[in-house]
């Protein structure tokens, strides 16, 4: 016996498995969906691109490398593709294309959840604290907390390793720790 | 439970019961922890940076719903068939079909939307036996008091309780899967013929031929080879038989509307009995349970039943109203 893992259905896929492949999009698709829609800002164009990336995966699927878990590739090449979509669609507008490895991820009051399991984090400013981190701990904290994937993950999506991972995670926590602690002094 | 050591912060982050204790989800290991952590004070600052990083920030996520990823599928389902029709069509064909390909596609979506919901469930009442063909060529037998259930759009997805007897029509060309579902496994079939039955709180599947998959509700796999007879429990989430049966038509015959009894006790026959006509049985004395039969009785005629196992056995069985009464036949 073996787990019925990511392998398992990418294998599947592989293989040309419509039910595998529809079993992969219900899995990943409201993920990265929001990932999509955080990047581009454009409900449209998230869902235009997706169908067209999950598209190319499924026609491509045979020319795809072995997998052992799904969600890094995913992630990675939807980023690209999105990227890639948005570049185009905005030269016309101005040259500052997004061609960098960290996306520019902002976060709005209403994401975050009014009752902060920390205390320290009851803060009605903590979408601003969080804007306020570099780009890089930012998205760490998206994929973390929002997208609810694991650090070995998160660490093959980020290109860092795992240690990077925790050590970012833990660094975003703590500025914003102190901010907070900061503010209050002034209150 | 808890007995490795504990020196860098992934050894924290890595551990379930950490994370309850965090979570304050699980009293054991709340308990172990508030000791743990009175007792290894010089881990104080690595606990609470593993803590902070579990904690973390809770966002109120707010993903597409189901029925919106259901949608979003069907879209993409409809592309991957055309272009599929598309690519075995010449090139020169492409242009003046395009603008019927794109009606058709028109016209599918529509079908698609007005019934992607659309389930069909087949039931059959006790003493019945129904014989289902599915769209894409596949045969089902369905056993008495059953159910099987799929929606229109996906006939190669079916969700059975009850017994049904299946034989799935192999997709050469597409080499799409057909899936049994029940309440504790899902059964991944290529092509082949096999019998499940859900009957009695847990899930039994022969394989006659060919080769399937089982996907147990905890999560494993287990592959079966003809002959396998596998029986599984998701409430006691273990297989609670895995037997090779060399006589096959034990398990299949009822679909040809008879029960088949091999050396079977009586009291394990007429529990056949009562799965098929929905009768209770009642034994008189000890033993006519213990009696041995051999033989076979209809599956959709009780009287003729009750005579047959009358003439097999020495029994006598009284039918009345919802039960089945047997007692040893006087001398």
């Amino acid at each position: 016996m073996e787990k019925l893992s990511d392998k398992f259905i990418w294998k599947s896929l592989k293989e040309g498995d419509l039910n595998a492949f529809s079993i992969l999009f219900e899995s990943y698709y409201p993920k990265l969906h929001s990932y999509g829609l955080k990047i581009s800002k454009d409900t449209a164009m998230t869902e235009d691109t997706l169908q067209d990336f999950f598209l190319y995966v499924y026609e491509h699927r045979e020319n795809l490398s072995d997998l052992d878990v799904i969600a890094p590739y995913l992630f990675t090449s939807y980023k690209r593709f999105l990227l890639k979509v948005m570049k185009k669609n905005e030269k016309l507008t101005y040259t500052d294309a997004p061609d960098e490895t960290f996306v520019d991820l902002k976060f709005t009051a209403e994401e975050l959840m009014t009752n902060q399991e920390t205390t320290s984090f009851k803060n009605k400013n903590l979408s601003i604290l969080l804007n306020k981190l570099p780009k890089r701990q930012r998205e760490v904290v998206y994929l973390k907390y929002y997208s609810g994937l694991k650090a070995a993950e998160i660490s093959e999506i980020m290109g860092i390793n795992y240690q990077s991972v925790a050590n970012t995670l833990h660094k975003a926590i703590k500025s914003l720790k102190e901010e907070i602690s900061i503010l209050k002094l002034f209150n | 439970m808890i007995k490795k050591k504990y020196t860098s912060l992934n050894d924290f982050l890595e551990d379930a019961s950490f994370k309850n204790w965090v979570l304050q989800n699980n009293g054991t290991d709340i308990n172990f922890w508030e000791f743990w952590i009175t007792n290894n004070l010089d881990k104080k600052e690595l606990v609470d940076k593993a803590k902070d990083l579990v904690l973390g920030i809770s966002f109120d996520q707010n993903f597409v719903s189901k029925e919106k990823v259901a949608f979003e599928w069907k879209k993409l389902e409809t592309k991957i068939q055309a272009k599929k029709i598309a690519s075995k069509r010449k090139v020169r064909f492409l242009r003046p079909l395009s603008a019927v390909a794109s009606i058709l596609l028109l016209i599918s979506l529509g079908f698609y939307f007005t019934n992607l919901y659309a389930k069909v469930t087949h039931k059959t009442n006790y003493g019945e036996i129904l014989n289902i063909k599915l769209q894409d060529g596949s045969d089902v037998t369905l056993n008495s008091n059953s159910s099987l259930s799929y929606y229109k759009n996906e006939s190669r997805k079916v969700w059975l309780s009850g017994e049904a007897f299946f034989q799935v029509d192999k997709k050469i060309v597409t080499n799409a899967k057909f899936w049994v579902i029940t309440n504790d496994l899902s059964v991944e079939v290529f092509g082949t013929s096999f019998n499940v039955n859900t009957k009695k709180k847990k899930t039994a599947v022969f394989l006659e031929e060919g080769k399937i998959w089982l996907k147990l509700k905890n999560g494993l796999d287990k592959k079966m080879i003809p002959g396998n007879y596998v029986s599984y429990s998701s409430k006691k989430n273990e297989i609670l038989e895995d037997i090779n049966i060399f006589n096959s038509i034990i398990k299949t015959s009822w679909k040809d509307g008879s029960l088949l009894f091999d050396n079977l006790s009586l009291e394990k026959a007429m529990e056949k009995i009562e799965e098929s006509y929905g009768f209770s049985i009642v034994f008189k004395d000890e033993i006519s349970k213990k009696t041995v039969i051999t033989g076979a009785v209809p599956t959709t005629n009780i009287d003729i039943c009750i005579k047959a196992i009358e003439k097999s056995v020495d029994v006598i069985i009284i039918k009345k109203d919802n039960s089945l009464i047997i007692s040893k036949k006087q001398m």
